[in-house]
């Protein structure tokens, strides 16, 4: 059992860096830019706590396109 | 040509310093990996989440690689379709909104590379994105499963490339005559989602459909072999692909950019 | 030289006529202002010539050697520039250079060059979403001098500005006079008169007067009175009103304006029917119109 789920570990793994690195850029970006849509800590809620999903909103929706 | 590389690289630019290069790449990655690691540990999964009756034996048929990889790849059919609407959806519309576009095209800048410069950008993100965020699929597949040839896995790549190329094309079509942006997501999705409907319910009479390649993908991976209306449908696609290019440098060059 | 004839420009939006048909033609290295008040059809005119939209009928001819893409002897500065505000201003610059042909070496040594002429070289590396309105109109004069264009087309380029930006850009427009031909929009009759050597007059879509700047003003030029009585103005201009020496006699309550074109006959005949009949003059002005009252009436229709 022990070995089993250190392959799935190995496997995870890179799953939860890329959401980790897609919610470090994220915030990055909601801190570094001036405004967005909607107020700042409401988005970083939100990419904080939707998986995947949030990223993706903040990205197309709260990010100002200038 | 020259210009059309400047005005390219501005598009790449801007894409790199709005994170639309890191953040695409990876939400593919994710959504076609997470299906065969999802696939393999489901027995785990429900297990350890419990709730069996005890004693119940659950016998899980074991997916064979062909049908994760399919699966994989389906999952691009809505989330990656929506995703790639909404990165396309004001790649000129906005342009022409806030009066920039105004700006460029009173200098010197021919049109057809004003717009045909932005949909390739839009391409090479996409392509890219898609590319490895598939062949992570195809690899873990091979890790967790067993290893789909390569061979397969390159055509199923090509052939289902041309359906994500035909929803970027036309979305970019609508580009040059709406100035919304949510305006053309909303046509773009509902016409595809109409597409998809109509094309599923009269297969037989529409085999040629640009719709349908997303099925047809399917049934090559398991099979191993091209069903009857792939090679058409392809056809078909690519030609539709270069008549709304076409089409769209028209439409832009008869539109008056200052309106 | 003429850079550019317009010869019966129209041009219909839906079934509105905006331009109605309007004839001219720009002289090189000349400041021309395109005068009119708001909705006059300047921006429609300025946008027609740089090929932005297509004109309903008539032709834009552009005096060149050859038959080429006719942008790449026009600037044009759009009243409210807008820029990719993710670039920093040196970037934009150095983009539409490329765009407009330049080499890269040449792009960066006019960039530099511009951005040093408009006063923004310490601004140069922060991005434009940071500018300032009066920056991004200094950015908007770069960026459409970039290719050195044979004519100049700013649409409004100082109403927005606060006068000291005001100042710097009517300096900087006689400056480039000796380069290229400028076209410039205004509704602000006293900027026209600043700057420029011609004049346009733009009223619902037609040119109403048109000319040399010193030509205007000497042609509407005319000598005028005014006078102001304490009281009961009527009973007195009565007297003179017949006076053929009075082209023309203006009462508004208690003041009177008179037009004439002999100043001296004028003068007589006022002094000496006002102490005859002891008029309660309070105040006697001897001066002369201007173009601004050519302006204020064509624009309130009288």
């Amino acid at each position: 059992m022990d070995v089993i789920s250190n392959t799935m570990w190995l496997m995870i793994i890179p799953l939860i860096l890329i959401q980790l690195i897609l919610m470090v850029v994220s915030i990055f970006d909601i801190v570094r830019n001036e405004q967005t849509n909607g107020p700042k800590w409401v988005w970083v809620l939100v990419v904080i706590f939707i998986n995947l999903i949030g990223p993706i909103l903040y990205f197309i929706l709260g990010r100002r396109n200038d | 040509m020259s210009q059309w590389l400047i005005l390219l690289q501005k598009e790449l630019l801007e894409n790199v310093r709005n994170f639309k290069w890191i953040w695409v790449p990876l939400v593919f990655i994710i959504l076609a990996i997470q299906q065969p690691i999802t696939m393999y540990y489901m027995p785990q999964i429900l297990e350890s989440v419990g709730g069996l009756p005890e004693g119940a034996v659950f016998d899980f048929p074991v997916p064979s690689a062909e049908e994760v990889l399919a699966t994989s790849l389906t999952q691009y059919n809505s989330l990656g379709v929506l995703i790639i609407v909404l990165i396309t959806m004001g790649v000129i519309a906005a342009e022409r909104k806030s009066g920039v576009a105004a700006m460029i095209l009173v200098k010197p800048v021919s049109y057809t590379s004003f717009v045909t410069s932005k949909w390739f950008s839009v391409l090479l993100l996409v392509w890219a994105s898609y590319f490895i965020g598939y062949l992570g699929a195809w690899y873990y597949t091979g890790v967790l499963f067993e290893f789909v040839s390569f061979s397969i896995f390159m055509q199923s790549f090509l052939m289902y490339g041309v359906w994500l190329t035909f929803v970027l094309t036309f979305t970019v079509f609508l580009n040059t005559f709406l100035k919304s942006s949510g305006l053309i997501a909303f046509i773009s999705l509902g016409s595809i989602i109409i597409m998809s409907l109509i094309s599923s319910i009269l297969s037989n009479a529409l085999s040629w459909s640009p719709a349908l390649l997303g099925g047809y993908v399917t049934e090559f991976i398991m099979f191993a072999q091209m069903p009857d209306g792939a090679v058409i449908s392809m056809v078909v696609s690519i030609a539709v692909i270069g008549i709304m290019l076409l089409l769209s440098v028209l439409l832009f060059r008869k539109n008056e950019l200052a309106e | 030289m003429t850079v550019i004839s317009v010869e019966g420009l129209k041009k219909n939006f839906k079934n509105l006529e905006v331009i109605k048909g309007i004839d001219f033609d720009l002289p090189e290295q000349k400041v021309v202002a395109l005068l009119g008040a708001n909705g006059a059809g300047k921006t429609t005119v300025l946008k027609t010539i740089s090929g932005l939209i297509k004109p309903t009928s008539g032709t834009i001819h552009f005096n060149d050697e050859n038959d080429k893409d006719v942008r790449h002897w026009i600037g044009y500065l759009p009243q409210f520039p807008v820029f990719y505000n993710w670039m920093t201003g040196k970037e934009f610059l150095l983009y539409v250079g490329r765009l407009s042909g330049l080499t890269k070496h040449d792009a960066k040594q006019r960039t530099e060059e511009l951005l040093s002429l408009v006063g923004m070289t310490e601004a140069k590396n922060r991005r434009i979403g940071k500018y300032s309105g009066g920056m991004k109109q200094r950015l908007g004069i770069a960026q459409a001098l970039i290719h050195q264009p044979k004519l100049l087309i700013l649409d409004e380029p100082v109403s927005a500005l606060d006068p000291l930006g005001r100042r710097e850009v009517i300096d900087l427009l006689k400056k480039l006079k000796n380069e290229m031909t400028v076209l410039f929009s205004t509704h602000i009759l006293s900027d026209a008169e600043e700057v420029s050597d011609e004049i346009l007059f733009l009223h619902d879509g037609v040119i109403v007067e048109s000319g040399a700047m010193n030509e205007l003003t000497a042609k509407y030029k005319q000598p005028k009175i005014t006078l102001v009585f304490e009281r009961n103005i009527e009973e007195y201009i009565e007297e003179i009103k017949s006076q053929t020496v009075f082209q023309s006699v203006e009462i508004n309550s208690n003041e009177a304006v008179l037009l004439t074109d002999d100043m001296e006959g004028a003068k007589k005949v006022i002094l000496q029917e006002a102490s005859r009949n002891n008029w309660p003059l309070t105040k006697f002005e001897m001066s002369s119109t201007k173009l601004e009252e050519m302006f204020i009436k064509v624009v309130q229709g009288k």
